[in-house]
């Protein structure tokens, strides 16, 4: 019973949250000295009278409040609207999002299972030749910027001819076989996912290490280990389950990335995910996909939260116990 | 110690993987006998011809007869078309996107410019009427034959109601009035325009569209004809008339379109075009994604910019492409300067009284236009690969005038150019007859690398003379914005697109009242007349021009009116790019013009 209604509580929380994210981006946004229809108004042989029609139906002739009040009621009725070139917000999302989850659960599915062992693995052989390896390799991958990385890449998929320069189908997709499909959508998912591990993997190894060796130092640990408990259980019994709190909070951010959180890569390799297509919007003052995108995050970011702190419930008898 | 030997031995591995990355490089610049070398000589086929086989009226193409199969694969830089709906269209990907699939009545010859036949076979012209003869027995993709009755309903239902992207009805219109159609019989109709009207005849290349698969979404009215074939359309249910027809559409991946079997124009062996098999449109995101495509052999055409042409030119005999030089760009680069001398609803001036009175006076113009080296521009910005420019037509124009020759730069002229407006220079500054400093802002969009450097250059060209020029790039909306709608700002490095076949498309740059007169911009229904009296010259010109229907009659008036914009500089035009475009040398029939560039007749192309 507790359990539900601290889950009710969080669902009603998120209500104001969201209203005031809509509020300030939307003002944000509008308030910006960013013309939408700039690259209409540039171009010699559109008229006037297209430009007035268009500003009528993007509703720009009316005050900021209305236009945000127009938004916010279409909104509630699960409307997103029309994105300024006319298209429908919620076909354009859905042609992105299966493409952005595609790429971003790979990652995250291989920066767990890779990083969270490399981690632990790391603690307990602390100042061996293999944990300053691990080091060295990850302060790299924390240090390189993501673009640049990913640029680099490229330039290995052009000179070697090994990998597609970006994109996530070869044109003659639709005629390949079932494995020759699976195959052409690996071949293209190689290289940005190494870009988006490499960097996700350096960060939580890192933090699962110091979880471990905080843990590791710990007198219950100590006190295990003069049990004459053997090294595995201690490690895996006593000291991974306390390591492992932090990292489930993580998770919970991790969940929000899911959807945001690959864009530059997105862009430098031309995946179609969401990323650029929020990046374009931003840039033209698109509102009504901007918005939709800005909310969609907002939910996944509350969502994610509440996963990990259910998760946490779940391991952590500490986090029971207080709610 | 041997932490030390680590890192070091690191760095090492680091930079050799970088500098595997790195190519020797070649120098920047390059002088024209480089860009133009071997330039081929290209024979091109005679005009195509009505040949009638089994009653249908076929166009035959006069090409040298080629091998079906294969495909070609372009690129298409930014998000992809937003809509395949033809009457619609708002953006170039779009049309030309939308253009592939629906034919118009006519078409631009590739070469000479002139009007000729398309889905029409032949057209006659009295006085203002337009007769028309349609071609029989071509059917659209569905099998159903294309009639007058498709032509009736495209112009009367959706160009003359404005429905979709009015802009084509708006620039029909004459006095007031729109031009009539009427249907003759099945395969005839005529047009009537009130008055005589040069650009009418160019605006029936507007493509035609099906009666029977458009009529059920315009009768609903605009917003359901706006969504109507949006690029999500089943493509199986495209009625279509091109020579490709829509296969598949992946949202920022690519557009594919595969051979139209019932097209209407055919090869010297009466065999139906076209011979590709596809065309593939990657949608690529800038342009340098673009360059690796090529390079990764993805893509089969490759427009190169500036830099990179010595190198492609110099790789050519030893690679599979050929580079083709299409001359310059349709495009022009410029210097706007603002001469708005209004104030705005708050009796607030947009731009500073002071400005105002140096922005107005000829000679401060000119002395800017004298001070800005358009040769150092040409041969650090554009390496090379650009032609310096004085005209407001484009320099492929036919109606370029080729009397104005244009001047070097001449930093004397332009101070004495100052003195004479009273400008005078203390210290190396320069101050007006007031003792006001000259210092002003000068914009251009924030991110276009060549016109952030065309600001760098500009700014250093007028610090010469003592001006302070606060160079400032912004987001390119925001400058937009700026342009036509808040009209506070001083000086903009800006481009545009013309048309080279027909000047009055530039109607609203020029005309006091258009919606892009950005250097003298006044706001939408603005009453009084505070016309200058070059610009009410300038109204004379457009307005005489499209009544004038021959090219010698209009070719003089065209030709003043860029006189008038050479001698008043309110834009001081800069350069033109040299096209160069790259492509594989197993495509044939490939007959480059600088009217059209150089895949124009994809229903032409085939692969050896």
């Amino acid at each position: 019973m507790e359990f539900f209604k601290y889950i009710s509580k969080r669902i009603l929380q998120v209500i104001p949250l969201l209203i005031i994210v809509s509020i300030i981006s939307f003002f944000i946004i509008r308030l910006a000295p960013i013309d939408p229809l700039a690259e209409l108004r540039l171009n010699p042989s559109i008229s006037q009278e297209t430009l007035d029609k268009e500003i009528k139906r993007l509703n720009l002739d009316k005050p900021i409040y209305i236009q945000y009040v127009s938004w916010a009621k279409s909104f509630l009725k699960g409307d997103l609207g029309y994105t300024s070139a006319g298209e429908k917000v919620s076909t354009k999302l859905k042609e992105r999002i299966p493409n952005t989850l595609l790429l971003t659960s790979i990652v995250i599915f291989m920066t767990w299972i890779v990083g969270i062992p490399l981690g632990i693995f790391a603690a307990v052989k602390k100042e061996t030749v293999f944990d300053r390896v691990l080091t060295v390799i990850s302060s790299i991958g924390m240090a390189i910027p993501s673009f640049f990385f990913a640029i680099l890449l490229l330039i290995f998929a052009v000179k070697t001819g090994w990998f597609p320069v970006g994109g996530l189908t070869s044109y003659n997709f639709n005629e390949l076989s079932l494995i020759g499909k699976f195959f052409d959508l690996a071949k293209h998912l190689v290289l940005p996912t190494v870009v988006l591990f490499t960097i996700s993997l350096s960060g939580l190894q890192r933090q699962m290490r110091a979880n471990m060796l905080e843990v590791l130092d710990s007198d219950y640990v100590k006190f295990a280990r003069a049990k004459g408990l053997s090294e595995f259980k201690v490690i895996f019994k006593h000291a991974l389950r306390n390591a492992i709190n932090p990292m489930i909070t993580l998770l919970g951010f991790e969940f929000a990335g899911l959807l945001s959180g690959a864009a530059l890569t997105e862009y430098v390799f031309q995946y179609p995910g969401l990323g650029r297509l929020i990046l374009e919007a931003v840039m033209k003052s698109d509102i009504n996909l901007v918005m939709a995108s800005l909310m969609m995050g907002t939910i996944m970011l509350i969502l994610g939260n509440l996963l990990a702190d259910i998760l946490l419930m779940l391991t952590d008898p500490r986090v029971r116990g207080t709610k | 110690m041997k932490r030390i030997w680590g890192i070091i031995f690191l760095i090492l591995i680091v930079g050799l993987f970088l500098k595997a990355c790195i190519r020797a490089d070649i120098p920047e610049q390059y002088s024209d006998n480089v860009i133009n070398a071997d330039i081929k000589e290209i024979v091109y086929p005679a005009k195509e011809r009505n040949v009638i086989i089994n009653g249908i009226d076929y166009l035959q193409s006069q090409a040298p007869v080629g091998k079906f199969g294969g495909e070609l694969v372009i690129s298409t830089i930014g998000e992809g078309p937003k809509t395949f709906n033809p009457c619609n269209t708002k953006d170039a990907t779009s049309s030309s996107m939308a253009g592939m699939l629906y034919d118009g009545l006519v078409t631009t010859n590739p070469r000479t410019g002139e009007v000729q036949p398309l889905l029409a076979k032949s057209f006659e012209i009295n006085g203002n009427d337009y007769i028309i003869h349609l071609r029989k027995g071509i059917k659209w993709t569905d099998g159903k034959l294309i009639t007058a009755d498709d032509v009736i309903y495209t112009y009367n239902e959706i160009v003359f109601k404005g429905l979709g992207n009015p802009s084509t009805m708006d620039a029909m219109i004459v006095d007031g009035k729109l031009p009539t159609l009427v249907k003759i019989d099945d395969y005839t109709v005529k047009f009537t325009t009130p008055r005589p009207f040069a650009p009418f005849l160019r605006q029936l290349s507007y493509p035609i569209v099906p009666k029977h698969y458009f009529k059920t979404y315009s009768d609903k009215g605009e917003s359901v004809f706006n969504a109507f074939l949006s690029p999500n359309t089943n493509p199986k249910d495209i009625v279509s008339s091109g020579a490709f027809k829509l296969k598949e559409y992946v949202a920022a991946q690519r557009v594919v379109f595969v051979r139209n079997p019932n097209y209407y124009k055919i090869n010297l062996e009466n065999k139906q075009l076209p011979y590709l098999d596809k065309v593939v449109y990657l949608i690529v995101g800038d342009t340098n994604n673009e360059i690796l495509k090529f390079e990764a052999k993805e893509l089969d055409v490759l427009s190169i910019r500036g830099s990179n042409v010595a190198q492609y030119k110099l790789n050519e005999s030893k690679s599979d492409y050929s580079v083709y030089n299409l001359g310059a760009d349709t495009g022009t680069l410029f210097l706007v300067i603002n001469l708005n001398n209004r104030k705005d609803k708050n009796g607030k001036y947009y731009v500073n009284p002071i400005k105002q009175r140096w922005f107005g006076n000829r000679d401060f113009r000119a002395a800017i236009d004298w001070a800005i080296d358009r040769k150092n521009m040409v041969q650090n910005i554009a390496s090379g690969v650009a032609e310096p420019l004085f005209t407001a037509e484009s320099l492929n124009s036919i109606y370029l005038n080729k009397y104005i020759k244009g001047h070097p730069s001449d930093i004397n002229v332009a101070r004495k150019s100052l003195q004479k407006a009273g400008f005078v220079l203390k210290n190396g500054k320069l101050y007006d007859k007031q003792g006001n400093r000259v210092e002003f802002d000068l914009y251009t969009n924030a991110g276009n690398l060549e016109r952030e450097a065309l600001g760098v250059m500009i700014k250093q060209d007028l610090e010469e003379l003592g001006m302070k020029v606060n160079f400032k790039p912004v987001e390119f909306n925001s400058l937009v914005n700026k342009l036509t709608n808040t009209y506070d700002w001083d000086m903009a490095i800006m481009g545009l697109t013309g048309s080279p076949l027909e000047p009055h498309d530039g109607k609203n740059v020029w005309t006091s009242k258009g919606s892009l007169h950005m250097f003298n911009q006044r706001p939408a229904n603005y009453s009084v007349d505070d016309r200058l009296s070059w610009e009410k010259d300038l109204d004379e010109i457009f307005k005489e021009g499209a009544l004038k229907l021959s090219f010698e009659e209009r070719k003089p008036l065209y030709d003043k009116y860029q006189t008038i914009i050479y001698n008043q500089k309110p834009i001081i035009y800069l350069y033109s790019p040299i096209r160069i475009t790259a492509i594989r040398k197993k495509f044939k029939n490939i007959y480059p013009t600088p009217l059209s560039g150089l895949i124009y007749n994809l229903d032409e192309i085939y692969v050896e």
